[in-house]
């Protein structure tokens, strides 16, 4: 099924409390000049129904769900803030944060699985910054990036543990306990746009590049990748591995395809490629509460959530 | 508008994946390049010459001189110590605080290039982020010459004589070894100097000639005058092949190589401004072009000239390309019979090599060569929307450079 957006889709999320709940972070003009919204959509039988909308002055380029509070998520917007919104709270409350602090766009959020209070953004002002809901200010800035931050992720088994991925061609790792970056990995001769981190196996982690490939990292033996999986026709906009499965990974590429892996296949890791999408296709998910689901968006101003044995189109 | 013009510019380099760890040339100028004792440079002091390019590009780009991470000059011929002195000296005419620092570089013809070589080289190293590379020869003050005696050792090892060979015998010996004609030379040397004088009546190194405030000594009155020199003024007018095909042999008499087809000496500096690419952006700098590659190579010195025939193909394969992707080539003129034989060996359209002229035409100041082509190239390429280009040349004592650069 699929549900037809104002603005360009860039980030879809499934609620970890909600099934068939997702958020989606639109941005106008492809996000490059104008205003962003915010969805809440849900699966009904007759079709997605939009749940909440929230309007934001600047796109918004990401959203992550609050792990400890299933009516609030955060959005990444391309002024800089960082929203944070609550479907049960009346309109006008909303949002209710507004965390002003980076100096150029915010292109990921992600809040964290295991200590549930707080959450990562990652900017083209080349930093990551903690937050939490109590605090009117973040917590800890993380500063040594040389070039655009795109993503990060908090490892699924440690609270304090989290992966960045950077035009600066790295993939950091780090600690928030620890004064600076436990270990920078020179993932990709070219710039680095997604990371993610193996659920079932905390030393794997996946990044997606400008250069059309992904790869596999043992951060036990980082200097060369486990795996390099290339497929895709263009930049890999983001990686996903599987919250069901160890050996399998999501991602969507600027070729418009989203694309299913099985990084451990001893030959041919692609498992199965989706063109539904007719733009680039730049956000991705798959549900944690019900195995199979996957929800995507792009510039297509398209939402599509399908099970994977289907057509997203059906 | 500039969220706007970021965002296009992270689409973009997402979708063409242009490296940001790419090192590129956001600014490539030179001085005019004048005739050795009696051009337009002849009274001026390498230190001012040095000075004029470095603030050149700091003008020209506005970036801060507290923002370069190193300066490396190629030179040849001024005295080693000394001339590195006077780069230090320059930094401070041009503004620069005492915090950054210099260096000379001198691989003979190609220390220009070299440089350039050297500064992209610390830039991927993470040295630092910002550097300029450049040139510099006086060779009015510094002429070629050999301090002291020679090591009677050397008559032990022939190719090592061959490094003391005039490089005008090195150029008969490239003539005879494959056969470069005196008409094929002389026509080569002709068309430099008919390229040059088009380029220069069309405005075609406006991009890249800073023009110079100096001081000019009249020979015959002895009076000294402030002057702009603003042109190149190696090349000649009405340059029949008639007159060239005229000339004596310069180095041997049965020779082929004459005053016209060999390059002229003569006085000039260049510099280019290197930075990653993501630096570029950050700043909102113009990309000249990109780095690709480089290769310095060895050939039997007795027949030096031959080095652009065989580093050509070695930078080239090093960028992952063969010659026929290259659109456009600076080919240094040391001579015309090692510049043709060059471009006959690798099989290059003479219409693609040297555009605007060569060291014929414009002079060889033999530290600053290799930026001053770089300069040429990067501007011509943009003119007419090339996408690979290439700077290459002998060097005296048998080797060969090139570099492959590649616009956005």
């Amino acid at each position: 099924m699929f549900y037809k957006t104002q603005f360009n889709g860039y980030s879809v999320k499934f609620s970890p409390y909600n099934e068939g709940r997702i958020a989606v972070a639109t941005a106008q003009n492809f996000g490059i000049i104008g205003n962003g919204r915010q969805y809440v959509l849900d699966v009904t039988p007759q079709g997605l129904r939009e749940v909440a909308a929230f309007d934001t002055v600047d796109g918004l380029y990401d959203c992550t769900w609050c792990e400890g509070n299933e009516n609030v998520l955060a959005s990444a917007s391309g002024d800089g803030s960082v929203k944070v919104w609550d479907i049960a709270a009346p309109p006008q409350k909303n949002p209710i944060r507004s965390f002003e602090e980076h100096g150029h766009e915010v292109y990921c959020v992600n809040w964290n699985l295991v200590n549930r209070d707080c959450f990562l953004s990652a900017s083209w002002d080349d930093t990551i910054k903690l937050w939490n809901l109590q605090s009117p200010g973040s917590l800890r800035t993380f500063a040594e990036h040389r070039y655009c931050c795109y993503a990060v992720a908090w490892c699924p088994t440690n609270g304090e543990t989290f992966a960045s991925a950077s035009g600066d061609c790295t993939l950091k790792l780090w600690d928030i306990r620890q004064p600076a970056s436990t270990l920078t990995i020179r993932a990709h001769e070219f710039e680095v746009l997604s990371c993610d981190w193996n659920k079932y196996e905390d030393f794997t982690l996946v990044t997606g590049s400008v250069d059309k490939t992904m790869r596999v990292w043992d951060i036990r033996q980082p200097s060369v990748p486990v795996r390099i999986m290339p497929g895709h026709n263009y930049a890999v906009r983001k990686v996903i591995c599987s919250p069901h499965a160890g050996n399998l990974v999501a991602s969507c590429s600027y070729d418009m395809t989203v694309c299913f892996w099985d990084i451990k296949a001893p030959g041919e890791p692609l498992v199965q490629r989706w063109a539904h999408h007719t733009e680039f296709a730049v956000g991705l998910d798959l549900s944690v509460l019900q195995e199979g689901m996957w929800a995507s968006t792009g510039w297509d101003e398209l939402v599509y959530v399908w099970h994977q044995s289907q057509d997203p189109r059906s | 508008m500039e969220a706007a013009k970021r965002r296009q510019g992270a689409l973009r380099r997402h979708l063409t994946g242009k490296s940001e760890e790419d090192v590129v040339v956001v600014c490539a100028l030179r001085t005019p390049i004048t005739k050795a004792r009696k051009g337009g440079l002849k009274d001026t002091p390498a230190d001012d010459l040095v000075a004029a390019v470095l603030k050149g590009v700091l003008d020209k780009t506005g970036v801060a001189p507290s923002d370069i991470g190193d300066i490396v000059m190629g030179s040849v011929l001024g005295s080693g110590s000394q001339r590195a002195n006077e780069c230090r000296i320059a930094m401070f005419y041009a503004g620069f605080p005492e915090e950054v620092p210099v260096r000379v570089v001198n691989r003979q013809c190609s220390s220009g290039l070299q440089a350039i070589a050297d500064v992209v080289a610390s830039i991927r190293s993470g040295f630092y982020d910002i550097g300029i590379a450049g040139g510099i020869e006086t060779m009015s003050s510094n002429p070629m010459a050999w301090d002291g005696s020679i090591n009677p050792r050397i008559s032990d090892f022939e190719k090592a004589q061959g490094c003391l060979l005039p490089m005008g015998l090195t150029s008969e010996n490239v003539a005879k070894k494959y056969g470069i004609t005196r008409l094929e030379q002389d026509k080569f040397a002709v068309e430099s100097h008919a390229r040059a004088i088009r380029a220069t009546e069309t405005g075609r190194f406006d991009d890249e000639i800073l023009p110079v405030r100096t001081k000019f000594v009249d020979k015959k009155t002895g009076e000294e005058k402030q002057v702009v020199v603003a042109h190149d003024d190696g090349m000649r007018k009405g340059l029949s092949l008639e007159k060239v095909q005229k000339l004596k042999p310069a180095f041997d008499p049965e020779g082929s190589t004459t005053a016209g087809n060999a390059s002229q000496i003569s006085d000039g500096a260049a510099a280019t401004l290197l930075m990653k690419r993501s630096e570029a952006q950050r700043r909102g700098l113009p990309i000249l072009g990109t780095f690709r590659s480089f290769s310095a190579v060895g050939v039997d010195p007795s027949i030096m000239g031959i080095g652009p025939a065989v580093a050509i193909p070695e930078a080239v394969k090093a960028a992952g390309l063969q010659t026929s992707d290259i659109d456009l080539f600076e080919i240094n003129e040391a001579f015309a019979s090692q510049a043709f034989y060059s471009c006959k060996k690798l099989g290059l359209d003479l219409g693609r090599v040297n555009v605007n002229g060569g060291a014929i035409a414009l002079g060889h100041p033999l530290g600053c060569t290799g930026a001053r082509c770089t300069a040429t190239l990067l501007h011509e390429m943009r003119k007419r929307g090339s996408k690979y280009g290439v700077v290459s040349m002998c060097i005296g004592s048998g080797m060969g450079a090139a570099a492959v650069f590649e616009r956005e």
